[in-house]
């Protein structure tokens, strides 16, 4: 009886110490990050966000660099762009971000601030990572006080996407230097010939604004804060207000249905500005003829554009700072890069990738066109500054811009708190 | 028979004897309970204590997860209620709550009532109703009610064969909270299952006589049944008023994650989930949920004060 009882508490014992070891190894195996495997290859965690089409280039690339580099891994990580700062905030928060993540220039302060951004100046001197060829001084994106936080990997500009067959019917040919008069007449033509609304939504695109900040001499961020008053905004909101009521601007009641596929391609709308590159997200929805046209301005001239990149960084927490410079560098220079690439992140940035690839489907082929045109006519400006906590604030003016648009904000009130948001984005 | 009395029986001991080995016995017996538990206990202690202590801390602070949190006192609750989306977020979760729930009990009382009959088939109606609660909360559902609730789509197309040109649901800020109001209604199966557990104790001589007194069926429903059952409706108003508090999921996905159009499915978890994860403000948003904690905790006060007026539990069950 009694050697029965203490055989079962040894079992006891063991069956406790078992399951404590089972947390044990449950905790140890959520600490498991990149790291050395054996034989001394490197693995480094790659994340980024986009679509399929650039998981599949992206991780052809990879396959090449491994060839190029046998001793070094990279795992791969992707994932929508809402999804991913959520996870990355989380992973670097906790200690444990991929080591090169795709960035973009609304990022990087904020992530400095964080002290989670490798300053690549070191490793550009020890010659792990080369600045030469890029193009049209983009290179310059990545630079924040002095240090070099991002790579880019392309360059883009904002662009007006229209659908080419209505613009024909409604017999509308924009061209460099037509002013925003010129633009909402257009818009209104086309509604009344063509019986479909001219714009997705201007108004709420923190981009676009930016521009036309710049046309007048401003610009929407400072190195701090915003570079506007709230009486700048009133009137862009106002105006955007009556354009919906007047059938101008899509409805934002339909636009909210087919999100989160773009009112453009859903035919609700026969025009929409954004980035150059997303441009081909609308043949991917099924829209076949789209072409790129160019910004309206103030004074017949200034488009107040200038090029953006998406770019690559580098964590501090990595282990491997010469290999994650080395990929970058890859990523970056090597011609057979742009030739998978494409146009997917903007135009290829440095000289050896631009060269290397020739677009051949109509869409690439008209990003290309729409840049060069860009540069033909000079009006590419110098990127302005964006502050920490630029993305929450861009977030916080497409939302509160489509409160005020669905009429259930007045829009004194609604430039009020996207002063008050933007405040608190800054300072957090 | 007392436990105490017991104990020798259960565990003889030959050498040791007196209160000091039975202590010493209850001690050990005790140890290896806590290590039959801990699994459980290191998931509680980990994932549910350590999280709600800190919670609980930086409710008080400005933590933006990076750089270390700062103490702020109160400041995050007054904020609060400075604060116009977190005011819409309380007036979109009380509507809710207030139209969804007795909305959801109302239906799945009435269908508990219909099927509580014996007829054939019963096995296969019971299922069949209660077929949405275990698929309602998925996120293809939600997709499903994207579509149904939108321009030209079956409900809208529906309503204007009876001339209501509403338009779709689902871009309009007014009327995209009813969908979700229809989702949870959809999903009446689960207290339906518990109702017609509760209609089922209720003793059938109670109707015989009421019958032979010449009562009707509404009297009988109004004297018998719905005290008979005001247990379980008790449990069922209070499960579901609790479980609305908290809908996420339907919110997140019927809006397509941005929780609009302008803040029209704004619930409280959804403002508590952008504040952050998307500002990641994690003071602000760990004061919100114990300000839901609290306005729970309170409701769930009330409920319990209340049931001495409505609920009557049988003579000598307690």
């Amino acid at each position: 009886m009694r050697a029965d009882e203490s055989i079962g508490r040894r079992k006891l014992l063991k069956a406790g110490g078992a399951s404590l070891a089972t947390v044990g190894l449950m905790a140890a195996g959520c600490g498991g990050g990149s790291g050395s495997g054996s034989g001394g290859t490197v693995t480094l965690r790659h994340a980024w966000w986009g679509g399929e089409p650039r998981a599949v280039a992206i991780k052809k690339c990879i396959a090449l660099f491994e060839k190029k580099y046998p001793k070094i891994k990279i795992q791969p990580e992707f994932t929508d762009y809402a999804a991913f700062w959520e996870k990355f905030q989380t992973q670097a928060a906790g200690g444990n971000p991929p080591d090169v993540f795709q960035n973009a220039v609304g990022f990087l302060r904020k992530y400095d601030k964080r002290g989670v951004l490798m300053d690549l100046n070191s490793q550009i001197k020890a010659g792990n990572l080369s600045l030469d060829g890029f193009r049209n001084g983009v290179e310059a994106n990545g630079q924040v006080d002095g240090k070099q936080l991002g790579i880019p990997v392309g360059a883009n500009t904002m662009s007006l996407v229209i659908d080419n067959k209505i613009f024909e019917k409604a017999g509308i040919k924009p061209e460099f230097g037509w002013t925003w008069d010129e633009y909402f007449d257009a818009l209104q033509h086309i509604k009344d010939t063509q019986k479909i609304a001219g714009d997705t939504g201007y108004f709420g695109i923190m981009y676009l604004y930016d521009l036309y900040l710049r046309q007048n001499g401003k610009a929407f961020f400072t190195d701090t804060g915003l570079g506007f008053t709230e009486d700048d905004l009133i009137p862009w909101w106002e105006d955007g207000y009556k354009r919906v009521k007047s059938g101008v601007v899509c409805d934002p009641k339909k636009v909210a249905q087919v999100a989160p596929k773009s009112a453009l391609s859903a035919g609700l709308a026969a025009s929409e500005f954004t980035w150059d590159n997303f441009s081909v997200r609308y043949a991917g929805e099924g829209h076949p003829n789209i072409g790129l046209a160019p910004i309206p301005t103030v004074d017949g001239k200034d488009t107040g554009q200038y090029l953006g990149s998406l770019m690559l960084s580098i964590s501090n927490k990595t282990k491997y700072p010469k290999e994650a410079a080395q990929f970058i560098d890859f990523m970056v220079h090597d011609p057979e890069v742009g030739k998978i690439m494409g146009y997917d992140r903007g135009i290829l940035p440095t000289d050896e990738q631009y060269e290397a690839y020739t677009p051949s489907d109509d869409q690439n082929k008209a990003i290309a066109a729409f840049e060069e045109a860009c540069q033909k006519e000079g009006v590419l400006g110098k990127i302005t500054p964006h502050p920490s906590g630029a993305d929450v604030a861009e977030a916080a003016f497409l939302r509160i811009a489509g409160d005020m648009s669905q009429g259930k904000t007045k829009v004194n009130a609604a430039v009020k708190q996207f002063f008050n948001e933007a405040k608190a984005a800054f300072a957090a | 028979m007392t436990l105490v009395k017991d104990t020798p029986v259960l565990a003889p001991s030959e050498r040791s004897s007196g209160p000091a080995a039975a202590k010493r016995r209850g001690r050990r017996e005790s140890l290896a309970g806590y290590l039959f538990m801990s699994p459980w206990l290191a998931g509680f202690l980990l994932l549910t204590a350590g999280p709600m202590v800190a919670s609980f801390y930086y409710a008080f602070t400005s933590y933006n997860l990076f750089t270390s949190p700062q103490w702020v006192g109160l400041d995050n609750f007054t904020a609060m209620f400075e604060d116009p989306r977190w005011r819409k977020s309380v007036e979109v979760t009380l509507k809710y709550v207030v139209i969804g729930t007795p909305l959801k009990l109302l239906l799945a009382l009435g269908v508990a009532l219909l099927l509580a009959q014996s007829r054939r088939g019963q096995g296969l109606y019971r299922a069949a109703f209660y077929m949405p609660s275990l698929i309602g909360a998925s996120v293809s559902v939600g997709f499903v009610w994207r579509a149904l609730f939108s321009d030209n789509a079956i409900v809208d197309s529906g309503l204007k064969a009876f001339g209501w040109n509403l338009g779709g649901w689902i871009g309009d800020p007014d009327l995209v909270l009813y969908s979700l109001v229809a989702l949870t209604v959809w999903q009446f199966g689960a207290p339906m299952v518990i109702f017609l557990a509760g209609l089922k104790q209720v003793p059938r001589e109670l109707y015989e006589a009421a019958e032979v007194d010449g009562a009707g069926p509404l009297r009988r429903f109004w004297s018998i049944t719905l005290p008979m059952i005001s247990p379980v409706l008790f449990f069922n108003v209070l499960l579901e008023t609790i479980h609305s508090f908290q809908i996420f999921g339907s919110a997140y996905v019927v809006s397509d994650t941005s929780c609009g159009p302008a803040d029209g499915t704004l619930v409280y978890t959804c403002y508590l989930y952008q504040k952050a994860f998307k500002e990641t403000q994690m003071g602000f948003a760990s004061a919100m949920a114990w300000m839901l904690l609290l306005a729970v905790a309170l409701v769930t006060a009330v409920l319990f004060w209340s049931q001495k007026k409505w609920v009557h539990y049988e003579e000598g069950a307690k």
